[in-house]
């Protein structure tokens, strides 16, 4: 049994430009690493992280501790195990499941996709990533939730917001006032719209909540439904701003793309290369042994899902967007009770729904220059921005 | 050993050695059975390794089974199950599970 190796040198700043290439100096060398700067120990193989998400007994998600509770202003299921995690996630799965999609979401979900679509101006330059990917994950996710009345700029916000707080890891007073301002802008619109899901029971995930035999509290439906907005803008948007990337960088992929109507490959190949979550923490329960390595209880474990995508144990040139690689599950939607619970959705909106229709009206839209895209993120990682002229 | 036969819609089927104690879900993704994704990794949180199983000696579905098959993609029937919630065991031997039609 080994010490586990400490890594100084590797900076959140690092990490934040570009990840990759470290991972893949760690699944080499260092495949359980603790890294100095944030204190916490980095698994970044395949089977670690696959392992560790499915043993829940021993890497909790429990930690009322972390900036999450005051971003959210409560303990959510994001961090609880067991079966109460399971109560307050079951409660509102009903809204995203694949039965539901077909019956409620697909026709409208295309439809709001091809409003958004039909406003995109043709033969100009457009910044896609601020102009679609963003307002059609939050027009999309305002309607799952039962939120219509949310405008699109609302849904990002607070979801920008919730997202600052819960990373508030330094206690910045300024951005925990700022997710303060959200949640009670958000409190406000669940208390407006609540007596319409009680009269007109729907599939909304608030509706269906409110509705259930046996509901769960209402300041739990309150933190699931901002669980899902602090979670379904920004992966959504990522992801098909990444797989246009993808797409539009590799034109020979994309034209077989096209002549095989392979979307849905498209779009597991894009969250595979770039993980919209690329990391997620686990808290060790007992005394465990990972790899070579013995870790104490009490430590904080980071599966890093973005490096597992890529792992040379399980893909050839993993670093590479190929759309037509050997199949093989990827880890981005992450495994165990966690699993994502909005990875059906995401498929069918952006891999039968958007991309399809965006590429049918525009053929040969173009990146201005891929060199302009700036990648950024550690914990969610993306484009920030995708130059596209429109044709 | 226990021998489990894995039907397609299309009546292809396979039959395979199970290891008792794993689950059927675990047995279908050794042996790349088509038809169980198992994207949860048997936590009972994704109902993608639905299958039929009419054979009593698997047992009923709990409730928490059940509320998971109502999020199911494919038709739920009286026999739906979910794979990973049902382990081998020597007595299922001969077990025949049927893999639902891809709904799309």
């Amino acid at each position: 049994m080994l010490d586990i190796p400490v890594n100084e040198t590797v900076t959140l700043a690092d990490l934040t430009r570009d990840p990759y290439p470290i991972y893949r100096q760690m699944r080499a060398q260092t495949p359980v690493v603790r890294v100095a700067q944030t204190n916490r120990i980095f698994v970044t193989r395949f089977e670690h992280t696959k392992w560790i998400k499915e043993n829940p007994e021993i890497f909790s998600s429990d930690d009322p501790m972390t900036p999450m509770k005051p971003a959210f202003q409560a303990h959510t299921l994001m961090r609880k195990d067991g079966d109460e995690h399971r109560a307050e996630r079951m409660a509102m799965q009903p809204a995203f499941s694949p039965k539901v999609i077909r019956t409620d979401w697909a026709d409208l979900y295309t439809k709001l996709a091809e409003d958004y679509v039909s406003r995109l101006p043709k033969g100009e330059t457009v910044d896609l990533f601020s102009d679609l990917c963003g307002p059609i994950a939050a027009r999309i996710l305002a309607h799952m939730l039962g939120l219509e009345e949310a405008t699109d700029e609302q849904m990002q916000r607070w979801s920008q917001r919730l997202i600052d707080g819960a990373g508030n890891f330094g206690n910045d007073p300024e951005l925990f006032a700022l997710s303060d301002a959200a949640n009670a802008e958000m409190n406000a619109l669940f208390e407006q719209v609540m007596p319409r899901h009680i009269a007109e029971p729907n599939n909304s995930a608030f509706s269906v909540m409110l509705n259930a035999k046996t509901p769960i509290p209402i300041r739990q439906m309150y933190a699931n439904i901002k669980i899902a907005i602090g979670g379904g803008i920004n992966e959504p948007r990522d992801a098909l701003a990444t797989i246009l990337y993808g797409l539009l960088t590799n034109p020979e992929q994309l034209d077989e793309v096209k002549r095989q109507d392979a979307w849905l490959d498209a779009f597991e190949e894009g969250v595979r290369w770039v993980a919209p979550i690329q990391v997620s923490g686990r808290r060790t329960t007992q005394e465990v042994q990972i790899g070579d390595h013995v870790i104490g209880p009490n430590e904080t474990v980071m599966t890093i899902q973005a490096s597992a995508n890529r792992d040379e144990a399980v893909y050839a040139d993993g670093e590479a967007f190929n759309v037509f690689r050997d199949k093989h599950p990827h880890q981005a939607f992450g495994s165990g009770p966690h699993h994502c619970a909005g990875a059906q959705v995401a498929r069918r909106t952006l891999g039968q729904i958007m991309l399809p229709l965006l590429f049918e009206r525009f053929p040969n839209m173009a990146l201005t220059d891929p060199h302009e895209v700036i990648w950024s993120g550690f914990g969610f990682r993306g484009p920030l921005n995708l130059p596209i002229t429109l044709a | 050993m226990t021998k489990i036969t894995f039907v397609q819609p299309d009546g292809r089927s396979q039959t395979v050695s199970a290891r008792v104690g794993d689950s059927v879900m675990q047995t279908a993704l050794a042996h790349s059975i088509d038809g169980i994704f198992a994207e949860c990794g048997g936590a009972m949180m994704c109902a993608t390794c639905h299958c039929y199983v009419e054979d009593a000696r698997t047992g009923q579905a709990s409730q928490g089974e059940e509320d998971l098959l109502d999020c199911a993609e494919d038709e739920v029937r009286p026999s739906s199950r979910l794979s990973c919630q049902i382990k081998v065991t020597e007595d299922l031997d001969g077990l025949v599970v049927h893999l639902p039609v891809a709904v799309d």
